[in-house]
């Protein structure tokens, strides 16, 4: 599903139909599915389709750019302790079109999963995140990669208490998607700071011809006075 | 005047003239240089910083180049001793402060609506019964779009003086609906499907969480509040639409929104007899608007053990 298409070409995809078809010079890309019908016309485009996961923030519309992940069970850190989780994450996924000199251009962005937001810390002083309840696995869950991804999470307690962990924000500017044929895939700290304050952030991985990096939404054009990292200072 | 006095205020004229001119154009020359460099923070701050502060380090740095240039070079090249200037400025306040008690309060009162910062350019604000978007704050009035598109300038006095309620401070706001149901529904089936919509919703948000409960026992139904927590900039749309959502989808399922209405009960029977099939035309009465009733016996009699109240005695 995530690769590089050549048009004309028409995709099947779990009630979704993509096409992209050729008409008079131009392009025309069309995505139907029982709730709704998109059609652009690319107006002298010729270039190839890109489609691949993005940030997942983005719909039904993008209003935050932060993902809360809700732990379905909670998970006790010993004081000073570093322990590797993985949770999941929902699959967002971006429709590109590749210009002739290599430029990427977002048309289109599509999910198989329930859209759900909500509020960390206070309506006064909280943030509006992207709200995903995953179960926490303690080894590379293997996953249906429409849906879900994988984020391999080291948490690292730098407390000299026992801290219990039932969530984790992640600031979208900054996350590295990776992708391959059967995984799709984040790598990210959880840094904890105190019993009320953590901070997030992502990692890279190796790439390879089969375990790619996404083209990404929030990149550092926009992030002159954005952090990358996520401060969660409403509690853990 | 004699012919010695009217020479030299003659030479004295060139020396005027000089510092004069010299004092416009160092003010044009301000001027230029603060718009320009109003146009570059502009561009290169735009994506940066939000309109409401982007605006106010423009009208800061506008205002405090001219300013500058006025205070370091044109009092001097004017021969103004800026000392001067303080007292005169000092007895010129109390004097304007008396003879323009209004204009002065409208100033003090933007300069501390610009400092305490109630509302933003663009927020979505009420002041004193003034509803609508705030396009721009100046330091004697605020300017206010309405949302039926109609321009207003409210005096900063007033703004300051009134109780303002800015619709989009926080990030998120709770809305509510009374949803009325028949006595003859299950209440409990109706929250469920009402809390099953709002956990459809993407933006009702997952925490807080919504409520849904049974709140009174009302004259013609059983009354459901729902409340929902929603981002700032969807609550509106949200609440517009999923009122309409609700009502149908509990319709489908067979619970009833009732209109008002009121059972009376008889105390006996009404004795009146059925309509028999005729036409209109033999009941020019009815044409009338008077009761459909061939024949009426009066008011029901009562029973034993009832009252004209029909409550038993």
């Amino acid at each position: 599903m995530f690769n590089k298409y050549t048009p004309p070409f028409t995709i099947n995809y779990k009630g979704h139909e993509i096409s992209v078809e050729k008409e008079q010079g131009n392009l025309i890309y069309k995505r139907t599915c029982e709730y709704e019908t998109i059609e652009k016309v690319l107006l002298g485009a010729s270039g190839d389709f890109l489609i691949n996961p993005i940030e997942p923030v983005n719909l039904p519309k993008p209003i935050t750019s932060y993902l809360l992940i809700d732990f379905e069970r909670p998970v006790m850190m010993g004081p000073g302790s570093k322990q590797k989780i993985y949770l999941t994450f929902p699959v967002e996924m971006g429709i590109f079109i590749i210009g002739g000199k290599g430029e990427h251009e977002l048309i289109d962005m599509l999910t198989l999963n329930r859209s759900k937001y909500t509020l960390y810390g206070t309506p006064n002083r909280g943030i509006i995140c992207r709200y995903w309840k995953s179960e926490v696995f303690a080894s590379y869950p293997n996953l249906d990669t429409r849906y879900e991804g994988d984020i391999e999470l080291d948490i690292i307690n730098d407390t000299n208490h026992w801290i219990e962990v039932t969530k984790s924000v992640f600031n979208a500017f900054g996350m590295k998607i990776y992708y391959g044929n059967d995984r799709t895939s984040m790598r990210a700290f959880m840094r904890i700071v105190n019993r009320h304050l953590a901070e997030t952030g992502f990692m890279t991985y190796t790439t390879t011809p089969e375990f790619r990096r996404s083209m990404e939404l929030y990149t550092a054009r926009k992030l002159m006075l954005s952090t990358i990292k996520g401060i969660m200072e409403h509690g853990i | 005047m004699n012919v010695t006095e009217m020479i030299s205020s003659l030479q004295a004229v060139p020396g005027i003239v000089f510092s004069t001119v010299g004092a416009v154009l160092v003010l044009i020359i301000a001027i230029v240089i603060g718009k320009g460099l109003t146009i570059h923070l502009q561009r290169s701050l735009k994506d940066k910083i939000d309109k409401g502060h982007l605006d106010i380090l423009l009208k800061v740095g506008y205002y405090g180049i001219i300013t500058l240039a006025i205070v370091v070079f044109i009092l001097p090249l004017t021969g103004i001793e800026r000392s001067g200037i303080l007292v005169t400025g000092g007895v010129l306040g109390i004097v304007i402060g008396f003879a323009s008690q209004s204009i002065v309060g409208n100033l003090i009162s933007g300069f501390f609506l610009i400092v305490e910062r109630p509302i933003k350019i663009g927020d979505q604000i009420n002041i004193a019964n003034n509803v609508g978007f705030v396009e721009d704050i100046n330091i004697f009035s605020t300017i206010i779009r309405t949302f039926d598109g109609l321009y207003m300038r409210i005096p900063n006095q007033t703004v300051f003086t009134s109780n303002i309620t800015n619709y989009v401070a926080n990030i998120a706001r709770r809305f509510e609906y009374v949803v009325g149901i028949r006595y003859s529904d299950d209440a409990d089936e109706a929250i469920r499907i009402i809390r099953e919509i709002i956990d459809n919703e993407p933006f009702a948000l997952n925490n807080p969480p919504a409520g849904v409960f049974v709140d009174t026992l009302g004259d013609n139904s059983v009354n459901i509040i729902v409340r929902i927590w929603a981002p700032i900039t969807e609550w509106f749309e949200m609440k517009t639409r999923l009122l309409w959502v609700i009502k149908k989808t509990l319709e489908e399922n067979g619970i009833q929104v009732p209109f008002p209405q009121r059972t009376v009960w008889f105390p006996g029977e009404l004795q009146t007899k059925k309509l028999p099939a005729k036409g209109m035309d033999e009941f020019p009465e009815a044409e009338k608007g008077y009761p459909l009733v061939e024949e009426t016996q009066g008011l029901p009699e009562l029973h034993e053990g009832t009252t004209e109240g029909g409550k038993s005695k």
